[in-house]
Parts: C-alpha cells; sequence; structure tokens
C-alpha cells in the first residue's frame, strides 16, 4: 500500500486488478497545507495511457517489483539500452517508459541505475537520487555571489537546463536531486 | 424522482469549508432541483452561517437541504448517486465500503481548493481511479474557462445590482446593522485572519482626509483591532473614532447579509475562500488575505491570482494594487501601500466591476459540477 505522495515514476499502482506503470508524477500543494500528486499512468497489459490525480493521502496499491542494478549501454533515436550489472542482459526501454528521468540521461553516463521488472518485463529505470553532471553552457555570474542563494540557468551536455548557483561555471561539474531536478552543489568527486 | 447527492465537509478551521459546501447545497436544491444530503462533522460552524441551525440536531432542513451531522462513528448510510467529497476531506471507510457495494456504483467527486495557478487547469477533471473501482473524480473551481468556474448563484448579480442602485435600500439594509453612514464617508468592511499591519492601514485611515468608515465583522482580526484602538474589548455594536476614521464592529451575519453587506460597501477586505469569491461579486475594489501554508505556498496563489486579476489595469493603477496585497499578506508597509492606491481608486471601480462581468460569463461552479455528473452517469 502506497499513500498518493509517495507515488513516483517507476511505481506500478494495481487498479482493478490491471498494473498500470507510472510514467510520470507531479506533486502540488493544492490549498490548505492539502496536497496532490497528478500523474501519467500506462497499463501495462494494454499499453493504454491515462493522466490522472490523487490526493496526497489517498491510499492505493502498488505491486511488488523486481529491482536489479543497470547501467545505460547506448541511445539510438527514442530507444534506450540499458545492461543488467550482473549478467550483462541488454534491455530496452523506449523514451515514454522513462520520462521523468530523461532530463538527466545522457550517452556516457555511468550511474548504476535500478532496473524496475514487473512479471519479468522491464517497464522503467530509476536514477540514484543525487547525480553528477558536467554544465555545458552558462553565463557568467552576475553579481558575483557566492552565498548560493542566486541563481541562473545552466545547460547540461543532453540540451536539459537546470537552475544553479551563480558561481558555477562552464565545465564545472554539478550534483543535481533527480527527484525534482534541484541543483544540490558543486560535485566533489 | 429527484437525483440525490451527499456532500461531505471537515470543517478544518474557520468557515471557508462549511461556508463554501453551504452554499453548493443550497443551489443544487434550489437551481438544479436535486436532493442534497450535506454531512458536517462540527455543526457550530453552521450555526453562525445559518443561525436557524440546531448545532446538536442529527438532522435539519434548511433551505431545502437536508443537513445531517457526520458522527465520529459512522452509521450505515446509503450513498447518494453523487458523492462530494469537498476539500480532499476523507469520506467514512464504511460509506466507501457502501459506494463499491452499490450495483451502479456512485460518482465520486473530490472538490478542490481554489486557485489561480496554471497547473489548475490541467488536473481539472482528471480521474482518480481507486483500487475498489470506484470512479473518483478531482473539479477543481477556478477562474478560467479550463475550471470548474466559482459559485454564483443565478440571482446574485441582480440583487447586487438592485441593492447598489437604490441608496435607500442599502441605508436600510446597514440601518439594520446599526450602521449609519456619514455623508461623504467611505465605507469598508475588514474581514481578515490576525495581521500585523493591520495597525498601520488603520493609522493611515485615521490620518486621511478621506472620510473612512470601517465595518468589522466578528472574526479574527478583532483583537488587533482592540490593540490598535487601545480598547480592552470589542463586541458588535462597538463604534470608535480616531482620526477621519470611524471603526464600527458589527455582527456575524448569515452568508445572505453578508453579501448585502459587501454590496453595500465600496471595499472589501476578505479572507480565505468563500468571502474571497463573494467580493468578487460585488464587483467593488477588494484586498485578500490569503490562507497561510505551509513553507509560504500561499504566496504563489497570491501571485497567480494577482497575475490574473491584474490583466486590463493600467500599469501604475496594477503596481499599487500588487503592493497592496503584497503589503497585507507579506508583512509590508500597508500605510504607505494604502496611501499608493489612493490615485486609482476610480480605475480599480472600474476594473472590479469589468472583472466581475468577465468572470460571471463563464458557467458557476454548481452547475459545471450538474452538467459533468449529467454527462458522466
Amino acid at each position: 500500500m502506497k499513500t498518493g505522495k509517495e507515488i513516483k515514476p517507476g511505481t506500478v499502482l494495481r487498479i482493478d486488478n490491471d498494473p498500470w506503470l507510472v510514467q510520470k508524477a507531479e506533486f502540488t500543494k493544492s490549498g490548505r497545507n492539502s496536497a496532490i500528486m497528478k500523474t501519467k499512468l500506462k497499463n501495462l497489459l494494454t499499453g493504454y495511457k491515462t493522466e490522472t490525480v490523487y490526493g496526497a493521502d489517498d491510499k492505493l496499491d502498488d505491486v511488488i517489483l523486481d529491482r536489479k542494478e543497470a547501467t545505460l549501454s547506448f541511445i539510438n533515436g527514442d530507444t534506450y539500452t540499458f545492461m543488467d550489472t550482473t549478467d550483462y542482459t541488454m534491455y530496452e526501454l523506449n523514451a515514454e517508459d522513462i520520462e521523468a528521468v530523461l532530463p538527466y540521461i545522457e550517452e556516457g553516463m555511468t550511474d548504476i541505475c535500478e532496473a524496475v521488472f514487473f512479471e519479468e518485463r522491464l517497464v522503467s529505470v530509476e536514477l540514484p537520487t543525487t547525480i553528477s553532471r558536467k554544465v555545458v553552457y552558462t553565463e557568467n555570474s552576475a553579481r558575483g555571489d557566492t552565498s548560493g542563494k542566486v541563481m541562473k540557468p545552466a545547460k547540461l551536455s543532453n540540451g536539459t537546463e537546470v537552475q544553479v548557483a551563480d558561481f558555477i561555471e562552464i565545465d564545472e561539474m554539478i550534483d543535481i536531486d533527480t527527484r525534482d531536478g534541484s541543483f544540490k552543489g558543486r560535485s566533489k568527486k | 424522482m429527484k437525483a440525490s447527492w451527499d456532500i461531505f465537509c471537515t470543517v478544518v478551521d474557520n468557515y471557508g469549508d462549511i461556508g463554501v459546501t453551504w452554499r453548493l447545497a443550497r443551489q443544487l436544491v434550489a437551481e438544479h432541483g436535486l436532493a442534497v444530503r450535506l454531512w458536517v462533522d462540527d455543526l457550530n460552524a453552521f450555526v453562525p452561517l445559518c443561525p436557524a441551525a440546531d448545532a446538536n440536531a442529527e438532522q435539519q432542513w434548511h433551505e431545502g437541504v437536508d443537513v445531517r451531522h457526520w458522527p465520529a462513528a459512522w452509521s450505515a448510510t446509503s450513498p447518494a448517486e453523487v458523492v462530494v467529497g469537498a476539500f480532499a476531506c476523507q469520506l467514512p471507510p464504511a460509506y466507501i465500503e457502501a459506494m463499491s457495494a452499490q450495483a451502479t456504483p456512485p460518482l465520486w467527486l473530490n472538490l478542490e481548493y481554489l486557485s489561480a495557478e496554471d497547473w489548475v487547469e490541467g488536473c481539472h477533471g482528471l480521474p482518480s481511479p481507486q483500487p475498489n473501482g470506484l470512479r473518483k473524480v478531482f473539479f477543481f473551481p477556478g477562474f478560467t474557462a479550463r475550471t470548474g468556474g466559482l459559485l454564483r448563484e443565478a440571482s446574485v448579480l441582480a440583487s447586487r445590482d438592485s441593492l447598489q442602485s437604490a441608496p435607500k435600500q442599502r441605508a436600510e439594509f446597514l440601518a439594520g446593522l446599526g450602521v449609519q453612514v456619514a455623508p461623504g464617508s467611505r465605507l469598508l468592511s475588514l474581514f481578515a485572519y490576525e495581521n500585523r499591519q493591520l495597525g498601520s492601514w488603520l493609522q493611515a485611515l485615521a490620518a486621511g482626509t478621506q472620510a473612512t468608515h470601517l465595518l468589522v465583522p466578528q472574526g479574527r482580526i478583532l483583537a488587533d483591532l482592540a490593540a490598535w484602538l487601545e480598547v480592552a474589548t470589542l463586541a458588535p455594536g462597538a463604534l470608535h473614532q480616531r482620526g477621519a476614521l470611524t471603526v464600527q464592529v458589527v455582527p456575524f451575519v448569515s452568508q445572505g447579509d453578508y453579501d448585502k453587506l459587501l454590496w453595500a460597501c465600496d471595499f472589501n477586505a476578505v479572507r480565505g475562500e468563500d468571502s474571497f469569491v463573494r467580493a468578487q461579486w460585488a464587483a467593488v475594489p477588494m484586498l485578500w488575505h490569503i490562507y497561510v501554508q505551509d513553507e509560504n505556498a500561499h504566496w504563489e496563489k497570491l501571485e497567480a491570482f494577482l497575475a490574473l486579476y491584474r490583466q486590463g489595469l493600467s500599469d501604475p493603477a496594477s503596481v499599487a494594487l500588487t503592493a497592496l496585497w503584497r503589503a497585507w499578506n507579506i508583512d509590508g508597509d500597508m500605510g504607505q501601500a494604502w496611501q499608493a492606491l489612493q490615485p486609482h481608486w476610480d480605475e480599480l471601480q472600474t476594473h472590479a466591476r469589468e472583472w466581475a462581468v468577465a468572470q460571471a460569463a463563464q458557467p458557476d461552479l454548481a452547475t459545471a459540477l450538474v452538467h459533468f455528473c449529467r454527462n458522466s452517469l
């Protein structure tokens, strides 16, 4: 059992006995300190897709899924191939199935991901909570701010734009929180 | 046979939850011919809005609505054809079980909070399929065509126009509250949560050249008001003069009379959700005290509404209005912001009326709900 606020991409919900993969989940505060989760669901049996809304405290049946470590092997158009790190099995996913993490996927990335399986079929991939990425473009520091409170846009090598602290420069490695795309700081590694 | 609706209302705090659901229930009965049960967990909050109500009654009828006490220990009840859970309230588990046991399970609507934020359009009307197979849908009130609209009774605008165009009728209504407004005096109403900026606003009103009569219904702002007036207590009828400002406390009135109070005033400070919407139908300039949320989530909601409401205002008027609303909600200098608003008074009056006309061109919330259900059942 999961509550609405615990839903995240890769979760599989059981609704009317059908398994539904959460492809996207957006948390929003509605009013009076309550909140909702807007989701994009895909029926794993029929492929039918729909958008839904759940209250943060709604109780939902989730399906226990198998998980394995995997790394990105290569990208071919909209197809993303991941490799099981223990037995080297290759699995393919299309872009829609990993929509939520797509902004952080790029060729050559070495992050150890979690491949999510439903009845031995790969349905999604989850990234580590924190990933390190290179900034390929950002404007020079406008105000010389070193506090980290002033933010500016920066582009990653796959074209994704994120907000970073004003002191970050081109070619620097930054840490990003994959749950919300927020900047966490300069990479230490 | 009339279609049956159950509306569930949990009173969290204040009068917003019960205010909205009571209005909705009455309108569904009066204008759509529905059989409506309104389940309220705290009838003490209902009585001030409906003075004829009994806070201890398990069941009572008011204006055609079957008002029920929602007890902590739920008794088996046959579900209605349409079930509305207001503001994300959790329905009794036994009632949900009874819903799923129906041959034709009810349509379950979650009536959400009012917000002008962009995301509302993308969530309005979306399903929320439940593990037990029940059809639940999220329904969002709002200000744009892609939302559920605002609560607006069929007669409200005509009644407003009638009172606003008849000085005698207005004076008689105010006299019923014990209010006599001096000629040339500007009449304001104030319904707000506690607010540290009240003092600087009242100071500006007292020091101004324009005579102002401020009506303050009983409520949470009275302690701040008493502190500024330097009086120990304030009760309905209390009347105090400070410079150009006359302050008068009036009783907490029924919803119908509160509407008239808003129509009778030249400017209304309102709060939360229900009075905020009613002030818009009053079609005079207003100030909104938004409900404070964790992590200041309410700031975005305030800005989202301002972004809509400001459209059509000149830049100087827009800046002045924004500054006033931010000062009231984000602890700025209300006195200064109020002074800066004065040159734009006429424009804001015209704008308030145009805003009300534009909002009234959209389907009202009750009608939108009824149409949605007819199409879904």
